[in-house]
């Protein structure tokens, strides 16, 4: 792999957690490299270290011993508030659950993001209405989440991740709560904005038809990446 | 406004109940805060704007002994001596139609340098600026020989006269006729409500005070220390000059240690209002923790996070304290009336009849209540920004956390304890040191209660789970795990019920204590006195010779001032041979009665030797008629009749050193067989027409102090009351807050099959197991409080001396408070948990 094209280079990655007096070892050693403008599959079994991986790679975890480098910025060596920032900036997320913020609108959920990143208000307008017509919902952005589908609320959520065209998108189990025919589609929007920006993307799934979409299918198991 | 605060602000909206009670939680602390603060200023204005307006351009007032000064030295003064710019006054309470007011004597010719409101006084019934008398004919009016005198507008108007009608005046016991001359003038007539004007020769004669003045006014132009010095070397032994707004702030100042009670009363208020605060917000913070997650997750730093979750808490606050300042102004016009009476029963006569509104005041409540909030609110935004954001998705992590502080928490409670118990011990006599003392103890007592509900409720779920099964032990058992929730409610439902132990188990003590005072002081059977005044001399003679009486004893109770204070002087005739009905706190019984009877010596009321730390063998000085004067102390006694303290000497002592024969009262010991009822219609038919006599067996006299005594504590009864109500809501906002937090385990619990009753009573259950435990913890820290208030407050405060009695019934009510707070807060969220849609609470989860 090109050196120019790495994106996240992720180096002896150790993370453990302690349940009572027992260690338990999520990720021991993790070596590997992600290039730009990749989909990568992350497969796993339950409590293999998948979400404790994107956690990781985003900065909203720490490891215990190693390092992580995104976009050339080692984030294990930065302060929490350095990675706060960082993660506002270049990274975007996708949860299960959607995580949207029950008291805003749809649109304010997407302009919270901008807002954050300090984006003009006029360019935000223009960039909401083209996310919302992107994500086909041209006409909810006035609805709160809780009036809308599970479908809808995905694809807000992904509209949200990708509004400040972040390097990278990381997206935990993204359809895990949708049928096949809304997952599809949901998946499709993804792709499409993904590669629009020329981002990295991460999914963490069980779904084998998901995985296969991605450019790469990395297995995790015994904290060890296996491709 | 960010779409951060939009976000902020829509929790807000979403919530309206929670809102509405943490508003309401801080609104009364900030209320009863505010309200204090109003009611003691306006006490405090309205008495040094009357004797401001009374004393009128005096600057300074000769005063004399308990009999008052004697006539002569003002001709002394003003002739001999050539000091013009004197009045004398002489000044004593009269009752007209059953209102008591203040007969104030003037000398016309030399009242117009000091009071306008007398020189301008009008023949107009409406205003005083209308057909105003000349100077001539006011004083023809006055030197007319005819009994006339003036009132305010206001007062004639409530008496129902008009000028040139006569009204019935009581002084010392008798009854006058007396014509409305005028009204008084000027603009201050509010004040002067209270007021009569009469000559000053007929005052003396209406008052019993021939030959005597009560004081002289002086006016001294600013800074002439020299004519100060002058007059003051002029003046005989028994009288001294002092300056009139120190007099007046002097008097003011007596009533200083109640005013601070109260306003650590309503401290009392605001501090559950914190923990209520601090409940809100936690909950705010717990129950958005997913939300926080993703907002970290997104970019949201810590500091914007603190930032967010205070500035929920500023509005939160802010709405409160200026909606506690708007009913603490309500609350204050009617408490002012509460203080008035109080403060007229035991320090000096005030008559408020508004409430001013000060801006400081006002400030005080918005700075309380905000500052309040955000100190409450600190901890959980701390907590809130200081979240992992994969962490902050957890509610078990936060539970488990919750678990591990608490036994810090505890240890920082007792070591809170431990600066308290220090505080207390090295503050000496500081009542300011003892509050703070005693604020640290009940935060003390607050961070070991949830170690306490913890282990409570581990140990009594298994009970709970054999008697109502896995829905008793949920019900039970949930508390304990539900401390970051649960926790604070509890603690601020125990510091409201503690705070209501300690006060009623220190008013019942003290009510014990005065009753048993009562008891040992009042041992005659009939008790003869003229309200305000003394008995005519030869009456006193013809009293005591009535047949059917024992024996008697006599007393004479008057202020003795002093610059810095004024003390009660009281002198005794004892029966022969009995102890006068005085219990000897320090001091050899043997030796006090032949010290007091032959050697001179005084005895001190208990507050008298706390403030000035006497004991038997001392001595204290006093200003007598030959000028100060030791007296050698032989006891310490047992007295609630004033809290400035009280020396008392035989009455031979007293007639050697002052100028006042007069006699307050008498009480008579009748012969067995001598019903009460018979010697008091011979007592009437031998005063008939002479002086209207109060006859007052001891029962009446007892039922009357007590009377007096409760009414003392009215206010303090509703202050406290204020507490329970705010600690209510925080525990209604509590269990709103974990029903909604437990939503869905209550739809699962439906769904599975649990009926809506059952739901029901699994709450229920759980709000009466709250308040049992906050009950349970009230009793201590309401015990320790009431130790407290009477060993260090009290004593600090007004010197008295209480026996410490714990009547068993007040912890029961105590218990019962807590159980029924909780239980009556529980029962809307009992409604709703019961009557949630199962599908809805979960798909809303």
């Amino acid at each position: 792999m090109s050196e120019d094209n790495v994106q996240i280079r992720i180096s002896n990655l150790t993370r453990s957690f302690r349940e009572g007096d027992l260690r338990h070892d999520v990720l021991k050693n993790l070596t590997a490299d992600f290039r730009r403008g990749e989909t990568v599959a992350l497969r796993g079994r339950s409590g293999s270290g998948k979400s404790t991986l994107l956690n990781l790679i985003s900065g909203i975890d720490t490891p215990d011993m190693g390092e992580i480098e995104v976009a050339g910025m080692n984030i294990t060596r930065m302060s929490e508030r350095d990675r706060t920032l960082f993660r506002r900036k270049h990274i975007g997320f996708v949860y299960q659950a959607f995580n949207l913020v029950p008291t805003l609108t749809v649109s304010d959920n997407i302009r919270l993001v901008l807002e954050l990143n300090g984006t003009d208000d006029k360019v935000a307008e223009q960039r909401i209405e083209y996310l919302l017509d992107a994500v086909e919902l041209p006409d909810r952005g006035r609805s709160f989440p809780d009036v809308l589908s599970g479908g809808e609320q995905q694809r807000v959520a992904i509209a949200r991740s990708v509004a400040h065209d972040p390097a990278i998108l990381l997206a935990d189990e993204p359809t895990g709560n949708l049928d096949d025919k809304t997952a599809d589609r949901v998946l499709d929007l993804l792709d499409k904005l993904v590669r629009q920006m020329g981002g990295t993307m991460i999914i963490a799934t069980h779904s084998a038809a998901v995985a296969s979409r991605c450019d790469r299918v990395l297995e995790l198991h015994s904290g060890q990446l296996i491709s | 406004m960010p779409v951060l605060y939009r976000a902020s602000l829509g929790y807000l909206r979403r919530h309206p109940w929670q809102l509405f009670l943490a508003i309401l939680g801080i609104c009364i602390g900030v209320a009863v805060m505010v309200a204090v603060d109003l009611a003691n200023a306006s006490a405090r204005k309205a008495f040094i704007s009357t004797m401001d307006i009374l004393n009128g351009d005096a600057s300074h007032q000769i005063i004399g002994g308990p009999g008052g000064i004697d006539e002569s030295l003002y001709v002394d003064l003003r002739v001999r001596h050539g000091v013009r710019d004197i009045a004398p006054v002489v000044s004593g309470s009269i009752r007209i139609n059953g209102t008591t007011m203040q007969l104030l004597g003037v000398d016309m010719f030399a009242e117009r340098e000091f009071r306008s409101f007398v020189t301008l006084a009008s023949d107009s019934e409406t205003s005083s600026n209308t057909a105003i008398w000349s100077a001539e004919s006011l004083v023809r009016g006055f030197l007319s020989g005819e009994p006339n005198v003036l009132l305010s507008s206001k007062a004639a108007s409530e008496f129902g006269v008009r000028r040139g009608d006569n009204l019935d005046l009581i002084a010392n016991g008798k009854k006058y006729s007396v014509k409305l001359m005028g009204m008084l003038g000027g603009d201050d007539r509010q004040q002067l409500s209270n007021l009569v004007i009469a000559d000053i020769s007929l005052a003396q004669d209406w008052l019993g005070l021939q030959g005597k003045l009560t004081r002289i006014d002086v006016k001294i132009v600013e800074g002439d220390e020299e004519t100060a010095t002058r007059i003051a070397s002029l003046l005989p032994s028994g009288a001294e000059l002092l300056s009139a707004a120190g007099r007046t702030q002097t008097t003011a100042a007596m009533s200083d240690a109640f005013m601070t009670n109260l306003n650590a009363m309503s401290l009392l208020a605001l501090l559950v209002g914190v923990f209520l605060i601090y409940n809100s917000v936690a909950f705010a913070v717990l129950q958005r923790r997913g939300l926080i997650g993703v907002l970290r997750a997104l970019g949201v730093t810590r500091s914007e996070t603190f930032r967010l979750i205070l500035g929920e808490a500023a509005f939160i606050g802010l709405a409160g304290a200026a909606a506690g300042v708007v009913a603490g102004i309500w609350l204050g016009e009617r408490l002012v009336g509460l203080v008035a009476q109080t403060i007229s029963d035991h320090y000096f006569a005030v008559q408020v009849t508004d409430v001013a509104i000060g801006p400081l005041s006002i400030l005080k409540g918005v700075v309380a209540g905000l500052g309040a909030t955000l100190v409450a609110a600190a901890v959980p935004a701390l907590e809130a920004s200081s979240y992992q954001p994969r962490l902050a998705m957890t509610r078990s992590v936060i539970e488990q956390r919750t678990g591990t502080l608490l036994p810090t928490l505890c240890l920082g409670g007792l070591l809170l304890i431990a600066v308290s118990a220090g505080l207390l011990w090295a503050s000496g006599s500081s009542l300011v040191a003892g509050l703070v003392a005693l604020f640290l103890l009940i935060l003390g007592f607050a961070f070991c209660i949830p170690l306490f509900v913890k282990h409570a409720s581990s140990v009594l779920e298994p009970l709970a789970g054999r008697l109502g099964g896995t829905a008793g032990r949920l019900a039970i058992g949930g508390v304990g795990k539900t401390l970051s929730r649960t926790g604070v409610a509890i603690v601020a439902l125990s510091i409201a019920v503690s705070a209501t132990i300690g006060v009623s188990v220190m008013v019942d003590s003290f009510r014990d204590s005065v009753n048993d005072w009562l008891n040992t002081t009042l041992q005659a059977d009939i008790y003869v006195g003229v309200p305000r005044g003394s008995v005519d001399p030869a009456l006193v003679a013809d009293v005591v010779a009535v047949s059917g009486i024992e024996a008697y004893s006599t007393s004479r109770r008057n202020w003795l001032e002093t610059a810095t204070g004024r003390i009660r002087v009281i002198a005794l005739q004892k029966e022969p041979g009995s102890f006068a009905g005085t219990r000897i706190r320090e001091g050899k019984p043997a030796d006090v009665w032949n010290q007091f009877d032959n050697e001179g010596a005084v005895l001190v009321s208990d507050a008298y030797a706390f403030r000035l730390r006497l004991a038997p063998g001392d001595s204290v000085q006093l200003k007598t008629g030959q000028g100060m004067t030791r007296f050698s102390v032989a006891a310490v006694y047992q007295s609630y009749d004033s809290n400035d303290g009280a020396v008392m000497m035989s009455r031979a002592t007293y007639d050697s050193h002052f100028d006042d024969p007069g006699v307050d009262s008498l009480g008579l010991s009748l012969q067995p067989g001598i019903g009460a009822d018979v010697m008091i219609d011979r007592l009437r038919a031998i005063s008939e027409g002479r002086q209207v006599l109060v006859l007052s067996s001891n029962a009446s006299i007892r039922e009357l102090s007590l009377r007096i005594f409760d009414r003392t504590f009215v206010i303090t009864n509703v202050l406290y009351w204020l507490a329970v109500s705010v600690a209510a809501i925080g525990i209604l906002g509590a269990m709103l807050a974990l029903q909604l937090e437990r939503a869905k385990e209550f739809g699962v619990l439906r769904a599975i099959g649990m009926t809506p009753g059952q739901t029901g009573v699994l709450v229920s259950v759980q709000s009466g197991f709250i308040g049992l435990l906050s009950g349970l913890a009230s009793i201590p820290l309401g015990l320790v409080m009431a130790w407290v208030l009477i060993e260090v407050i009290n004593r600090r405060a007004f010197g008295w001396q209480i026996d410490f009695t714990v009547n068993p019934t007040a912890l029961l009510w105590a218990l019962a408070l807590a159980v029924g707070a909780a239980l009556i807060a529980g029962i809307y969220p009992a409604l709703n948990a019961a009557y949630a849609r199962p599908a809805l609470a979960m798909r809303d989860e």
